[in-house]
């Protein structure tokens, strides 16, 4: 019990403390820990990392396969890849000029076709899919059913226009009169009257048309309705603060757990 | 009206399989028959832009990639763009490639070839050399942030740190004048900016997918980025402020149309979902 609990516990909090007080001392010994040893040993673990993230991918697909699990034969070609990457990568260069180690990214190399034809190629289709569910999710699920989901989808379809060159060639003239209609809806909603409507809608319209002409029908003017002008608005401001307000959220979750495990009350990484 | 009514609930039930065809279509249309819309370049490109432009003399530049085939078509036009600016402005600037995903690697040869070698004659090792990946996340960060060499002991194509002639003086992230670091997930922008910008006051600037952008914007309005890529709009904004076309303006004409499909299917969807709305509503009320 003392190897497997109170030892690796110890480590942790040692290790923990160490590496939280060389932030805050300007100590030698534990800055040089800090900046050098303790990214050291981290490189050197995650590097045999990689060797038992490959083993247990073996050992869980082996098992999957000799006792015929469910979708046991996708299995086959998740270690039939393993195997072959393992093949590429130490025993057939492919390309006899090429050192070891530079194969894995030089021409003409085993290594480098595995990921040409093969890896680029699935990744590639898998991430285009995307674009694809997307379409088809937000054309079921953006539904204007609530005020906040309205306040998503328009700061959405902003986003989406904006973003693009075609959104440019919408004129702010264009977004205006659509905001009179919108207007027009609000007004009809509130009194129920088709006269009122008509006069609100009919006023804006004119009130448009005659400040367009004045102007000129300049298409990014005003600027508030330009979309290109407003989705940067809404990336630089609203969207910061949200991304603010959530990245503290985080930073202060991350301190709390890593007290926790300094502390040796957060227990997981011992199967506790 | 009826007809038009029931066309409408008809077209908001459709099947996803003819918007699957439908989306299909329209990128690959402009794709194969570009548009040439004209790009508009944003705020935050010209930042990066100018950024670059303003690099003194023989500037060393580390250049972190942190993307793979998946994200290539967003941030590899980003990372050729740029090389293409560091090297025609022929101020001797020095490019050192790391990288922080085993596929960073393959994405960074392929623009270097593309770029450096193809299109400028430059010669490895003295222009720019690709260090490599190497596992650890953040920790390479720091590591490269303490100390290169140690983590570094030899290049991607195994040759030693000490026999490549630009390698000289290069010790730790600090001898570094400007960082760019095409990332499309983690580790990547956050990292860099967390374990090397802003403790170190080296300069940077990011391109990443446009999912990212908002974690990244909080960074870039508080001076701690110079300037975001935006996904592939910044792409193509950086192709135009440098004035070499590639596929990320060709892109942009798909990404263009899809969008408004899209819209228009979201339209169309919430069209029906009134109309049912109501009907049902006329249905309960007799």
């Amino acid at each position: 019990m003392l190897w497997k609990r109170q030892i690796p516990i110890l480590i942790v909090s040692l290790i923990g403390f160490a590496t939280l007080l060389g932030w805050f001392f300007d100590q030698p010994t534990f800055k040089s820990f800090v900046d050098d040893d303790a990214t050291q040993w981290f490189d050197i673990l995650a590097a045999f990392a990689i060797f038992l993230g490959g083993l247990n991918l073996l050992k869980l697909q082996t098992q999957k396969v000799l006792m015929k699990q469910k979708g046991w034969q996708y299995s086959l070609f998740a270690i039939g890849g393993l195997l072959f990457a393992i093949v590429a990568g130490f025993f057939v260069k492919g390309n006899p000029e090429v050192a070891w180690g530079a194969h894995v990214t030089s021409k003409g190399t085993l290594f480098k076709w595995m990921f040409n034809y093969m890896v680029s190629p699935m990744q590639a289709t898998m991430f285009a899919l995307l674009a694809f569910y997307v379409a088809s999710a937000s054309y079921r699920a953006f539904r204007i059913r609530n005020f906040e989901a309205t306040l998503l989808l328009s700061s959405g379809i902003i986003i989406m226009i904006g973003r693009v060159p075609l959104g440019s060639y919408i004129s702010s003239w264009f977004i205006l009169y659509l905001l009179v209609l919108v207007g027009g809806i609000v007004v009809n909603t509130i009194f129920k009257n088709k006269q009122y409507t008509a006069i609100a809608v009919l006023s804006g319209i004119i009130l448009v048309t005659v400040a367009g002409s004045s102007m000129g029908w300049p298409v990014d003017k005003p600027a508030v309705f330009y979309l290109p002008y407003l989705q940067e608005w809404i990336y630089r401001y609203p969207n910061s603060a949200g991304s603010r307000s959530i990245m503290i959220g985080i930073g202060l979750g991350i301190f709390g757990t890593s007290i926790r495990y300094i502390l040796g009350i957060e227990r997981s990484y011992i199967g506790e | 009206m009826n007809y038009l009514v029931e066309l409408i609930l008809k077209l908001a039930k459709v099947d996803r399989r003819w918007i699957f065809l439908i989306i299909g279509f329209v990128v690959i249309i402009p794709l194969i028959y570009p548009l040439a819309l004209p790009i508009r370049p944003g705020k935050d490109s010209k930042e990066v832009y100018d950024f670059v432009e303003g690099l003194p003399d023989s500037s060393k530049v580390l250049l972190s990639c942190e993307y793979g085939p998946s994200t290539k078509p967003e941030i590899h036009p980003m990372v050729t763009s740029l090389l293409h600016h560091l090297f025609s402005l022929d101020r001797g600037h020095k490019v050192f490639v790391v990288c922080l995903w085993p596929d960073g690697q393959f994405m960074a040869e392929e623009a270097l070839e593309e770029v450096a070698k193809k299109r400028f004659g430059l010669t490895y090792g003295e222009d720019y050399v690709m260090l490599g990946f190497r596992p650890g996340n953040e920790a390479v960060v720091k590591g490269i942030v303490s100390d290169l060499r140690k983590l570094y002991t030899i290049d991607a194509r195994g040759t030693k740190i000490e026999d490549i002639p630009m390698m000289e003086g290069i010790n730790r992230f600090e001898d570094f004048d400007f960082l760019f670091s095409g990332s499309a997930g983690y580790p990547g922008t956050t990292e860099w900016v967390q374990f090397a910008a802003d403790p170190t006051s080296v300069p940077m600037s990011t391109g990443t997918t446009s999912i990212q952008v908002n974690e990244m914007m909080p960074y870039v309005l508080g001076g701690q980025i110079k300037g975001i890529l935006a996904g592939m709009p910044g792409a193509a904004e950086y192709e135009e402020l440098i004035g070499v076309k590639g596929i990320g303006t060709s892109g942009m004409d798909a990404q263009s149309v899809a969008h408004f499909v899209i819209v228009l299917f979201i339209f169309l969807g919430n069209l029906g979902y009134f109309i049912e709305r109501k009907r049902s509503k006329k249905h309960q009320g007799s």
